[in-house]
């Protein structure tokens, strides 16, 4: 049903930017454009053809950013940031350092904290991550913070998003006609959806556990105790599950307990002599 | 004199006593309780699935449990803690209230709190200035080095892990 609706706003958004009229044969005529499309793309730049015909095609760091700004964007527009820079510039400093021992360092890496008792994080391609409020409020330390920062910086690096966005669509817009505009891009919002509603999307379970394990190792190379990510998931398993604070993230990820059986499995003993710290004194402290 | 005394007993009492009340948690495999925190650690017991274990600290990834079967050091995620389902309080609910949400989870109203349901998500309207007070904040590659530097958090070389099949 779902997927049957994105495609339906992402043909007709192509179909409005073709100039194209209603009423003939949706497939056919979006197979057709898509074709062009492929082909222009092939025309432009040889050395794409192989990304193309595979089907899935290569994205830019470029393109991946606007398409993350877009979201980033949308998801401000639903819940804003708590209004309080040292809460802001700090997760910027935690998610920034924890990042750099990514695989991706030089991306434009962005934390923030945004209004709403719900307890969730959302990542965006491109490295735009959010915190809620009521999640931040389940942390105790910096090293928990951190964790989670990992686990969403692992959906940015293995650009889990971005697949369903490719895999979805199928398109891939010009890379200049993203990047060129800056704040409210519509091309992208068509490519993207409603609103912020990406981020609401499952991710496939094994992703999940992925960035899991991501979230782990990336907090014991920076130093962290990583077993304050499992204990993170301990806390919000504990919450029961008719809970409203939870209700969309347990309707997005696996169970707390299936997510810490599938880490303690990844995790063996590799990680049981890794002391880290947990730096409760410095951890920046919100009011509920 | 006599206050002395009781002074003595009473600092004796609270010493015995654990700073922090006890937690309890559930093994969830069978697993062995370590004498020191590290896996080559001499083993002192072993324990079964579903015994209870009193938690009295924590180690990196260890717990320091006592149990009928001894104590000792045993891996974190071999434990469920034991805590209590935390239901909807009555605060809580009124919260909820507060911020517009009944039960079915959709908005009643507005009061500035708000959720993140799909619904809501999906009429997201971009917002440009919010945009640009997020990204205003973003710390450098050298800035983070520096933050590390001051917590005194020293990176460690470690491989990812395999995924679970």
């Amino acid at each position: 049903m779902k997927s049957v609706y994105y495609k339906v706003v992402l043909l007709s958004g192509f179909m409005l930017s073709c100039g194209t009229v209603y009423g003939f044969d949706f497939g056919q005529e979006f197979n057709k454009a898509l074709k062009e499309n492929v082909q222009e793309k092939i025309g432009k730049n040889p050395g794409a053809a192989a990304n193309v015909l595979s089907g899935i095609v290569g994205t830019s760091q470029e393109e991946e950013v606007a398409i993350g700004k877009q979201i980033a964007g949308n998801l401000l527009g639903a819940s804003p940031l708590v209004k309080d820079k040292r809460l802001q510039k700090y997760i910027n400093n935690v998610g920034r350092w924890v990042a750099s021992q990514s695989e991706r360092p030089d991306l434009p890496w962005h934390f923030g904290v945004i209004e709403s008792n719900d307890i969730n994080a959302f990542a965006a391609p491109g490295g735009y991550i959010f915190v809620t409020r009521g999640l931040y409020l389940q942390l105790h330390n910096e090293a928990a913070l951190a964790g989670v920062l990992a686990h969403e910086i692992g959906h940015v690096i293995r650009q889990h998003h971005l697949k369903i966005l490719q895999q979805s669509s199928l398109v891939a817009l010009g890379g200049e006609a993203l990047s060129r505009q800056v704040g409210n891009n519509e091309k992208v919002q068509q490519l993207i959806g409603s609103g912020a509603e990406v981020v609401a999307r499952s991710l496939d379970k094994n992703a999940e556990f992925e960035a899991d394990s991501i979230a782990v190792v990336l907090s014991a190379r920076a130093g962290y105790d990583p077993f304050s990510f499992p204990e993170v998931l301990q806390d919000i398993g504990h919450i029961a599950k008719d809970d409203n604070s939870v209700e969309l993230l347990f309707k997005t990820h696996p169970h707390p307990d299936e997510r810490l059986d599938k880490l303690n499995v990844a995790m063996d003993d590799r990680l049981d002599n890794v002391k880290g710290l947990t730096l409760e004194k410095r951890f920046y402290r919100i009011n509920p | 004199m006599k206050i002395k005394e009781i002074a003595i007993l009473l600092l004796l009492v609270l010493a015995v006593q654990p700073a922090v009340a006890v937690e309890t948690g559930t093994v969830l495999k069978a697993e062995v309780i370590k004498k020191e925190p590290f896996t080559d650690a001499k083993t002192v017991a072993t324990l079964n699935v579903g015994d209870k274990v009193n938690i009295l600290k924590k180690d990196g990834g260890w717990l320091n449990v006592k149990s009928a079967r001894g104590g000792g050091w045993v891996r974190m995620l071999s434990i469920r803690k034991g805590e209590a389902k935390k239901g909807k309080s009555v605060a809580e609910s009124f919260a909820g209230l507060a911020s517009g949400r009944a039960g079915t989870g959709k908005v009643v109203a507005t009061t500035g709190i708000r959720g993140l349901n799909e619904e809501e998500l999906k009429a997201a309207k971009f917002d440009a200035e919010e945009l640009n007070l997020a990204e205003s904040y973003m710390t450098t590659r050298a800035e983070a080095q520096s933050f590390a530097n001051q917590g005194k958090l020293k990176p460690r070389s470690l491989d990812y892990l395999p995924l679970p099949q």
